[in-house]
């Protein structure tokens, strides 16, 4: 069995800190960005937000900590969340304080407990955010998005089936996020060359702008102020560094930081030359990139590829060992956890307490070569997340069949240590499917990495957008639009009705009139959403360009064209369908008890339906233990979902926008089945309003009988690789499957032996149920109990109670 | 041949995902009733040769829930109000049920009405079609090593049903373990050798008189079939549940070392299974009152150093 080594001093305290952690708040960022817009009123906005970049990288406060190894920070606090007034994605804090919901002491406010996350804010910087809420009311970038709206807004909100809902966040909240920058790109290249080559473009065309050049004119200009700012940044650090080592009495220590400000001069110019810089490199462009914006789901792609060259270069000539590397991966690491953006506590709870969503893919293929890319990172990155006991960032593990048994070993090792992490690819599925999907060139498709809660995307090439154009406006309710299917196009939930009649249940004669109104509804409400995420698409082609980002992604600079306006290479968006198993359980319902037998009419189907099953326990109780449920292997009811998502891939389809014209089928959700299932009403697979709809990909919670290979076989019966946005399935496992090396072989065998038959992605729970129900009753004992939900791993105990309980009904697969 | 009956078995659970019982990943067929009546036996649901009637409470959802079904449904009004059980809820209770087990004629009325199967008719009689359609079901995880576990109960107790079943598996070209206290006679098993690709084979006790006294039958018998699966050229895969105060002294250890050493090639390896005391909650299911075996589970210390010495004699252990 795969050992842990210990970590050094050094890094056992950057650990503690890490676990220890408050967020704070702070206005500093807020000053500088407004002060500066201020000055900059009614310049263009590719213009505007590229100079408010250049002046956080002037003035922000620098700090470097006593053992750190790896530096850069977002504010002044190591653990600083920066407050982003231009966006209103901080607001909710003010809005809170002035509420009175915030306790005050000794100069500063904390949030209450109950959010299980500590967050905190000093009076003054407090005051100061609230001071420019004026300034920012009809100036925030989604200003305009949300004062005018197509029409068919109206329908959308009313019906009450996705993110658009009123009093619903911005349409235009977030950039899109959700990618891999060019991190490799920037570590090789240096920003004075990414700089010189947007100057040269402008130096021969200046005075000279026809036809599109002058929109690639606006690009290249925006490039060149970004850079100035990113030299100033990294310039700044290396001489923070050499006045601390000035000053620094240990001499250890002095030389060490002598080196990262001789380090730091380097790239503050020019492409890396060894792995310290490689990783130092790609942190500094991370914290540029999260100061720039409030990106969701930032990920570093394929660390352990483009780090491992200049690792063997320092091994072979000598100037690092392996030790020395393993303490700079850890601290890379430590680091990322550092970046945590404060979340209002409602968005918290579903898209995960403290993960901060920089997903890092370890393993895989050689792009050129397709053979098994395996290296030393691969080995230490969990190396690092299982010594440290990390449950962020989430570790995206590729596998292929020549991935070394080691490799198997090492990661189920880390499964066992850390909830859900690191999640299991299968290359073979997405590489055929990123060429077929969305014609990536097969080098490409080699190189995908995953973000956020399991899309897939390509490394530094691609604006794939798959949460939407602009997050959280990702997903329809589709619980609800079966509700409505069989409802006449009215939303039980709330009586909302729809401009297109489906019929209702009790009038349809047979099973194919009940998949063809849930069709239609899907189609209708589907088509909806997009309109108004192609709406807000066009909108911020213009109010939300990203030089800092375009930079570094393949496709702009050769373009002279922004990743929003689709400089990029690859260009696509999509979304996510999460709990299609309650739409194939409640399908099979209809069928096995109103058209096969003759159990019960559709008529009282429907009506136990629409009394949230009220007065119908005997009828819910036998459908429950009588019809068969997705995850049981069982062809009767596998064949309904297989036409469930089917349709939705159907559909997704057929959706496009000026600049992707393919919209990705995903089926995950972070943990919006329970908050989705809060707001769908009783569904005709016996599942209760209020109670959570199916986890992502996974069956119905507790509704898997016959254990993992059920599952297993269930999730085969459909197409994997059409779902480029992802699939999420849990599976939670005892931990006695693991107690031992042969256990470990088996939990290998069978992933393998999955991914042979077509499944995508799978991630394992290594946790059996009075261990959860312990850290319920005495959560200070379980501290460090890291469980996964669909999209993300998080401590349990500071997860919602109704997400706990989600976990505990999960079935657990023992021997 | 519509005037024979169809040849059927008594089985009372089929487990997928079967980790530990033979190399792989298998599926288990449990079969019901044993000759052996082990004290620490933690599936007591497999003793008895007939089917029993089962009342699992955690799966009953109150009788609120499903409109009284059994206790309406039993004849002989042997079904009653039980227990009240906290529900989900705060301050909501379920109405949970007892069976009356004298009054009960085993007529399985009330388990076919409760929808959550909490009652339950354990041992049912499967054809071999419908086991084997059960058995193929995960063959695509069964690759080279796993397949399929014949267990029990006693497998051989119902020779003529596992014969058949294990001829129809090896015709799909499965790999097949039997699971046996090894106390049948030596016919029996000669007659599934060609069909059993690998023998799990329990050594409680190497000592006759002790292993009479307290599982109810002596050990030659098991001790000379192992000997001639062994001549036979059959695989044996030795278990020994590890039972305190029983068969924990280093004397048993050592006879039974000795033993299985004497057996070659024929051993795959040695299979420790602690005491543990999870099987103990079973018996309420079918009973009311049991006698249950009580004792402290090995120490992992104690466990341990029993692998050494069974070690010692050159053969392969694993704990479970």
């Amino acid at each position: 069995m795969y050992q842990f080594k210990p970590v050094t001093e050094r890094i056992a305290k950057l650990r503690q800190q890490v676990r220890d952690r408050v967020i704070r708040i702070t206005a500093e960022r807020s000053e500088i960005v407004t002060k500066s817009c201020q000055e900059n009123e009614n310049v263009v906005p590719i213009i505007k937000r590229p100079l408010y970049f250049k002046a956080l990288c002037e003035q922000m406060t620098l700090l470097i900590q006593d053992n750190e190894l790896i530096i850069g920070n977002k504010g002044p606090d190591m653990f600083a969340s920066p407050a982003f007034p231009e966006w209103g994605s901080t607001d909710w804090v003010v809005k809170q304080i002035e509420a009175g919901r915030w306790n005050y002491k000794d100069g500063e406010y904390r949030n209450p407990k109950e959010d299980g996350i500590d967050y905190i804010i000093s009076e003054k910087d407090f005051r100061s955010m609230q001071s420019v809420m004026d300034y920012w009311k009809d100036r925030k970038v989604g200003t305009m998005a949300d004062a005018w709206k197509p029409d068919c807004y109206d329908e959308l909100e009313r019906l009450n089936v996705s993110s658009y809902v009123k009093n619903g966040p911005s349409l235009v909240n977030f950039p899109a996020g959700h990618l891999i920058a060019g991190y490799e790109k920037i570590i090789n290249t240096g920003y004075k060359a990414l700089r010189d080559q947007a100057q040269s473009w402008i130096t021969e065309h200046e005075g000279n702008l026809m036809g599109e050049d002058v929109e690639k004119y606006m690009f290249y200009k925006s490039v060149t102020i970004v850079c100035d700012g990113a030299i100033t940044l990294v310039k700044r650090y290396a001489a923070l560094c050499a006045e601390q080592a000035a000053q620094c009495t240990d001499p250890a220590r002095k030389k060490e930081l002598e080196q990262m400000a001789d380090s730091l001069e380097w790239i503050s110019e020019n492409p890396v030359r060894n792995f310290w810089e490689a990783v130092q490199g790609t942190a500094l462009y991370q914290v540029m990139l999260a100061i720039m914006n409030r990106t969701p789901a930032l990920a570093i792609g394929r660390f352990d590829q483009y780090t491992w060259p200049f690792l063997k270069k320092d091994l072979d000539e000598g100037r690092l060992t392996m030790e020395q590397a393993q303490e700079i991966v850890d601290a890379f690491f430590l680091k990322l956890n550092c970046f945590y953006n404060a979340g209002a506590p409602e968005i918290v709870k579903t898209t995960g307490i403290g993960n901060t969503y920089q997903n890092v893919t370890v393993g895989g293929v050689n792009k050129k070569t397709g053979e098994d890319a395996t290296n030393p990172v691969t080995f230490m990155v969990f190396e690092t997340i299982g010594r440290l006991k990390l449950h962020d960032p989430t570790i995206v593990f590729r596998t292929n069949k020549d991935t070394p048994d080691e490799l198997w070993e090492c990661a189920l090792c880390t499964s066992k240590q850390i909830g859900g992490i690191p999640l299991y690819y299968n290359d073979d599925v997405v590489i055929e499917s990123m060429i077929n999907e969305v014609g990536y060139e097969l080098e490409d498709a080699r190189d995908y990495g995953c973000i956020g809660c399991q899309e897939i995307v390509g490394s530094g090439n691609d604006y794939p957008a798959p949460n939407g154009i602009h997050p959280p406006h990702a997903s329809i309710w589709w619980g609800s639009v079966l509700d409505m299917a069989i409802n006449d196009g009215k939303n039980p939930y709330n009586n909302e009705q729809s401009s297109l009649h489906t019929g209702f249940l009790y009038d349809m004669k047979s099973i194919e009139e009940v998949r063809d109104a849930i069709y239609k509804m899907g189609d209708h409400v589907m088509r909806l959403f997009i309109t108004i995420n192609n709406y807000s698409e066009m909108y911020a082609q213009f109010y939300a360009p990203e030089a800092l980002l375009s930079m570094s992604i393949e496709g702009c600079m050769e373009k002279g064209k922004d990743v929003v306006k689709g400089g990029a290479k690859y260009n696509s968006y999509g979304g996510t369908a999460t709990g299609l198993a309650t739409l194939a359980d409640s399908i099979a319902t209809i069928k096995y008890m109103c058209f096969d037998h003759d159990y019960c009419t559709t008529r009282e189907l429907y009506d136990a339906v629409m009394a949230n099953w009220e007065g119908y326990e005997p009828l819910r109780q036998r459908i429950l233990a009588e019809v068969p449920h997705f995850g049981n292997n069982d062809p009767y009811v596998d064949e309904e979902m297989n036409w469930v998502v089917n349709m939705y891939y159907d559909i997704c389809s057929k959706l496009y926008s000026t600049r992707a014209k393919r919209y990705k089928a995903g089926l995950y959700g972070a943990s919006d089945h329970v908050n989705q299932g809060k707001v769908t009403w009783g569904t005709p697979d016996g599942r209760k309003h209020p109670d959570p709809i199916a986890d992502a990909a996974s069956p119905g919670q507790s509704r898997d009988k016959i254990g993992p290979t059920g599952v297993f076989a269930s999730s085969c019966c459909y197409d994997q690789s059409k779902y480029l946005g992802g699939i999420a399935l849990n599976l939670r496992m005892h931990p006695s499957v693991l107690s031992n090396d042969e256990g470990l072989g088996k939990l290998r065998d069978i992933t393998k032996d999955y991914f042979r038959h077509g499944g995508m992605e799978v991630q394992y729970n290594v946790v059996d149920t009075e261990t959860l129900k312990d850290a319920q009753r005495d959560p200070d004992a379980h501290r460090d109990l890291v469980v996964r939900i669909a999209g993300f791993s998080a401590y349990f105990i500071e997860l919602a109670e109704d997400l706990q309980n989600d976990i505990i009904s999960r079935n657990e697969n023992v021997i | 041949m519509n005037a024979e009956k169809e040849l059927t078995g008594k089985i009372f659970d089929i487990q997928g995902f079967s980790l530990q019982d033979g190399p792989g990943i298998r599926t288990t067929i449990f079969f019901k009733g044993c000759p052996l009546r082990c004290p620490w036996c933690h599936s007591p649901e497999s003793q008895a040769f007939k089917s029993q009637l089962s009342f699992l409470a955690a799966k009953c959802v109150g009788t609120e829930s499903c409109a009284d079904a059994c206790v309406k449904a039993c004849p002989e009004n042997a079904v009653e109000y039980g227990e009240l059980k906290d529900g989900v809820k705060p301050g909501e209770k379920k109405q949970l049920i007892h069976v009356n087990r004298e009054k009960c004629t085993e007529c399985w009325k009330c388990a076919d009405a409760c929808y959550p199967k909490a009652l339950s008719k354990c041992g049912t009689d499967y054809t071999l079609d419908e086991v084997v359609k059960i058995a193929l079901r995960d063959k695509m995880f069964y690759e080279d090593t796993g397949g399929v576990t014949l267990s029990g109960g006693e497998v051989l107790s119902q020779p003529e049903f596992a014969l058949e079943l294990l001829k129809r598996l090896k015709e799909e070209g499965i790999n097949t373990a039997v699971d046996t206290t090894g106390f049948v006679k030596w016919e029996v098993i000669e007659s599934i050798l060609p069909y059993t690709d690998l023998f799990l084979y329990d050594l409680k006790n190497m000592n006759s008189e002790l292993h009479k006294a307290v599982i109810g039958v002596p050990c030659e018998l098991i001790l000379e079939n192992a000997k001639k699966i062994a001549a036979a050229g059959g695989k044996l895969q030795i278990r020994i549940p590890f039972i305190p105060m029983f068969n924990d002294s280093e004397e048993n250890l050592r006879l039974t070392g000795q033993f299985v050493k004497e057996l070659g090639d024929a051993v795959t390896m040695i299979q420790l299974l602690p005491y543990h005391n999870l099987g103990s909650v079973k018996y309420t299911r079918i009973m009311d009152n049991p006698k249950i075996f009580e004792a402290t589970p090995p120490s992992d210390k104690k466990v341990q150093w029993a692998k050494e010495i069974l070690e010692s004699y050159g053969i392969k252990v694993g704990i479970h």
